[in-house]
Order: C-alpha cells, then structure tokens, then sequence
C-alpha cells in the first residue's frame, strides 16, 4: 500500500484511491448480497435503531438552543415571530443532515469499523472465505447499505426533534405565539428546496460517505489491537472531514 | 510421490516482500490419508495451506486439489472447490455474532435451501460427533479453547468434506483436549475417508495420527516420510527439528550485519 517514506499527502490520496476502489467492489457486490436481504436487515437495525436515542436526544437540544438564540437576536429587531421559520431552515438545510451524519459517524461508523476490524483480527473473515461465502457481499455490503438507509431517516427523525425543541422553547417556554410560529414556518419552508435537497439528500450522500469509510477501515485494517484502534479513529476524523467538506460542496450547488 | 494425491504441488515458488517462501517446492497429499506437515516457525506451513485453498497464489509452479488447477480456478469454481474442502484455523475463527448451532449451521444456510428439520438434524449430528451436542446454545465467548477448536471441526465437516485443513490444531490445549482432538482427526480419516492435512510443531501428537510427515525448511521439502522414522533419516535438518537444537540449519541469530559495527567498535566489518 504504502511506504514508510511516503509523506501524508501521498498516503491520503492512496487512501482516498483505495477507498473509491472498495466502493466500486462493493457496488459490484451489490446483486450477491441480496440474498442476504436478512442480513442487511439486522444491520439497519443495529446501525438505524440503535442510534435513535442519540440522534433524537442531540436533536432536541440542537433545536432548543437554536430557539433560544434566535429568539434573544431576533428580539432585538423585534422579529422573534419568524423564530420558527429560522429554526426549520437552519436544521432542514444544514444542522440536520450535518449533525445527524457526524453523531452516526460516532455512534454506528465506530462500531462497523470495530467489528469488522475484529472479525478482520479474529480470521472470521477469512473463515467464511474458506467457507466459500463472500465476505464482501456477507459482511461489507449489508453495514453499506444500511448506513446508506439509516442516515437519512435519521436525519428526518433529528429535524423532527429540533424543530420540536425550537417549538419548546420559543413557544412554551418564551411566549411565542403557536399559530405565528407554525404558519411562518410552513409559508417560508420549500418541501423541495429545504427538506428533499436539505434533508433527505444531504443526508444520502453523507451516508454513503460514512458508510464506506466505516467499513473500509474495518475492511483493510492490519490485524491487530493497534490496528483496530487506529482505524476506529480514522472512521470519525475521515468522516467529519468528508462531511463537512462534502456539506459545502452540495450546498454550493443546491442553493 | 503417490500416483492417487488429492493436492499435488510442482515447482511452487512464492516471493513475499522479497523473502523466498518457497523455493521449486514439489509435494503430494495421498488420497484418504492423514499427512503432516511441519516446520521451524516462520517456514510457511500456514502459507502452504493458503496456496492449497487458493488464498494465495504463487508465483511460479502449480497446485492441483482434485484435479483442478487451483490458481487458475475463477472464484466461482474456487469457491465450488472450497465447498469441498474443510479449513480448521489455529484460533478457530468462529463467527462471534452467532452461538455454537448457528456457527456449525452457517454454511448450511448460505450453501442450501434444506428445510431447517434437517438442518437442525445435520448439526446436531456434527456436534454430537465432536462431543458438544449440549453446547449448541452456548456462544463461542462461553467455550475454552479446545471446546472452540472442536466448534470449528464440526463446521469444517457440515458439508461432508473430501479434504481437511487443519492448522496447528494442538496448539494451546491441554493433554485432555489435545487426545480429543487427536481421536477427532483420527476417527474422521477412519470414518469418513476424509483425507487429512496437518500442520503441526509437536512430533509426539503427529506421530500418533499421521501416516506421511514433510518437513520443509527453506522453502522446500527436506525430509519427508513415515513419522517414525523421519526423526533418523540423518540430514542436518531433522537432527535440529526433532532434537531442538538452538543452533542448527535454521540459525539461531536472525540474519543482521556485523555485531561489532553495531555496537560502534572501531575495525568492526563495514
């Protein structure tokens, strides 16, 4: 892969090579897999589910927060009826997909990389080699495709929550009133401007990234506690830097 | 050489990262036998079986299984001949998410659509051979060591296999577990005709089970024969092997440059 003399430029980009080569072995893996419909299942589950606790609490105090600073700037102005509005837009176009993708890099990125990384470590990769099942398409492909699933139905559930908790604040807790609060947010939100291109597609392409990043790392870790470790690390620090990065090219785009 | 070799290795030469692992390495596994393979540490035993199940590739020679050119084999066809073949890894390999049934069922489910009556039938038949029919619910984190190389063995023969790998399947266990495994290995060949390939550092268990012993060193076969009268055959190879000497063919210092230079002494050889 690399020499010890390469410097961090060379190796970044031999691993972002690699990494693009693993996704198209996976791609091409994809029809096998299906018949692991059960598998990929399970891993929604565990990498979707399992996460829920996380990303709804965090999206409930993004929201809060949000509704309280607004509220005290937008007090200045004596525009506070649109806290609502800012709230919705804020979470729907960025803090949404972009926190919900770097909490699931954390929570579920981690543990796929952990896992494969161990099974790595453990030969139980190469055991179902020698047992002829394809790994990729046994073990790669089903935590692929479950990120890519999961993320954005996450990213739905954390908006929900942030918006809730905007509502909390602003409405129940600052006065707001609760018709001025919904109906300025509903006139101003774009379905397909802020949810579909905000929500729902930032959140695809996040998936994906992290997704392969995660399973990457466990896929081509060395064998060992160390090696484990390392890639564990890379999991979170690639992903953040892939999806803020990928955050504001999208966004150049799409705006 | 024997005319009815179920593997059947010719001029094997395999470089990795620039150290000859095997150098021109011919070597037969006799049909319905159990065969031994052994070896200083570091020799490529591990490898050998990786070449015969087609993990690794040589760079030069060629390894027949049954019949088929193994490196050539698209992984389709290898993965056919890998179905035919059992694997026993030196730390088991049992997959973790799954308790021992399941790990002993695993290729059932993803080789055949068998109604789960006699998927449950066939399992409960492999683990009751290796002694652990009452372990089917435990998870492989609940099982000892040998207990988790018996695991393995049983999934190793879900499938009835013609060929068994095992390696190092002595290493860690206790005389009680090691003589299970020894019977296991044995009642298997007798049984089943399953033909048996061991890699393995301790001659008194190999003698006990294995017909055929190669020793390799160096990338090649430098002795082969019954076990018994391996360790006599006179080469220098043997002598150190079978006797552990320190020093011997195999050199006891890892090949370095001249200590004196190292150690910063004047007149030390550049």
């Amino acid at each position: 892969m690399t020499a010890k003399g390469d410097n961090v430029v060379i190796r970044s980009l031999t691993q972002i090579g690699a990494c693009g080569l693993f996704l198209l072995t996976i791609l091409a893996a994809v029809p096998r897999s299906l018949r692991h419909g059960r598998e990929t299942v399970r891993q929604i589950w565990f990498v979707g589910a399992m996460s829920l606790t996380i990303v709804m609490t965090c999206g409930l105090f993004v929201g809060m927060v949000l509704g309280l600073q607004l509220y005290d700037v937008l007090s200045i102005f004596g525009g506070t009826s649109a806290t609502g509005t800012v709230v919705a837009i804020a979470i729907y176009r960025e803090l949404g997909p972009v926190v919900t993708a770097l909490l699931f890099a954390g929570r579920a990125g981690t543990s796929v990389t952990a896992e494969i990384g161990l099974m790595r470590a453990t030969d139980q990769l190469d055991a179902m080699e020698m047992m002829a099942v394809d790994p990729i398409a046994y073990v790669a492909v089903p935590r692929f495709l479950a990120g890519v699933v999961a993320l954005p139905l996450l990213g739905v559930v954390f908006c929900a929550m942030g918006v809730f908790g905007g509502h909390l604040v602003g409405v129940t807790w600052l006065g707001i009133d609760n018709g001025t609060f919904w109906s300025n947010m509903t006139a101003t939100v774009d379905v397909h401007k802020d949810i579909v291109n905000g929500v729902l597609l930032k959140s695809f392409a996040f998936g994906i990234v992290v997704s392969l990043i995660a399973v990457f790392q466990g896929y081509t870790t060395p064998p060992t506690s160390e090696g484990v470790a390392y890639a564990t690390t890379r999991t979170v620090v690639a992903s953040s830097i892939a999806i803020l990065a990928l955050d504001f090219v999208l966004t150049s785009f799409l705006i | 050489m024997t005319d009815d070799a179920i593997v059947r290795i010719r001029g094997l030469t395999t470089v990795l990262n620039g150290k000859t692992i095997f150098d021109n390495l011919d070597l037969d596994i006799p049909r319905g036998r159990i065969t031994a393979i052994m070896g200083p540490s570091g020799t490529g035993k591990t490898t050998l079986l990786k070449h015969i199940t087609g993990q690794m590739r040589g760079d030069a020679g060629s390894v027949e299984v049954d019949g088929e050119n193994v490196p050539a084999l698209s992984r389709e066809r290898l993965f056919g001949l890998r179905e035919r073949i059992g694997y026993l890894f030196q730390n088991s390999a049992l997959l973790t998410d799954f308790d021992v049934f399941e790990n002993v069922a695993f290729p059932l489910r993803q080789h055949t659509r068998l109604p789960e009556e006699l998927i449950r039938n066939i399992v409960l038949n492999k683990l009751q051979a290796v002694g652990l029919r009452g372990a089917a619910r435990l998870m492989p984190t609940e099982l000892s060591g040998g207990m988790a190389r018996r695991v393995a063995l049983a999934r190793a023969i879900v499938f009835d296999p013609a060929l068994i790998l095992y390696d190092e399947p002595f290493v860690g266990l206790d005389p009680i577990a090691l003589n299970q495994v020894l019977l296991l290995i044995r009642t298997l060949n007798q049984t089943l005709g399953i033909t048996s390939v061991l890699v393995a550092h301790e001659l008194a268990a190999v003698q006990k089970v294995a017909e055929r012993v190669y020793l390799i060193a160096n990338g090649k076969v430098v002795a082969q024969g019954a076990p018994d009268s391996l360790a006599d055959d006179g080469s220098p190879w043997t002598a150190q092997f079978f006797g552990g000497e320190a020093d011997g063919p195999v050199p006891f210092q890892y090949p370095a440059g001249d200590y004196a230079t190292a150690l910063g002494f004047p007149g030390g050889k550049a």
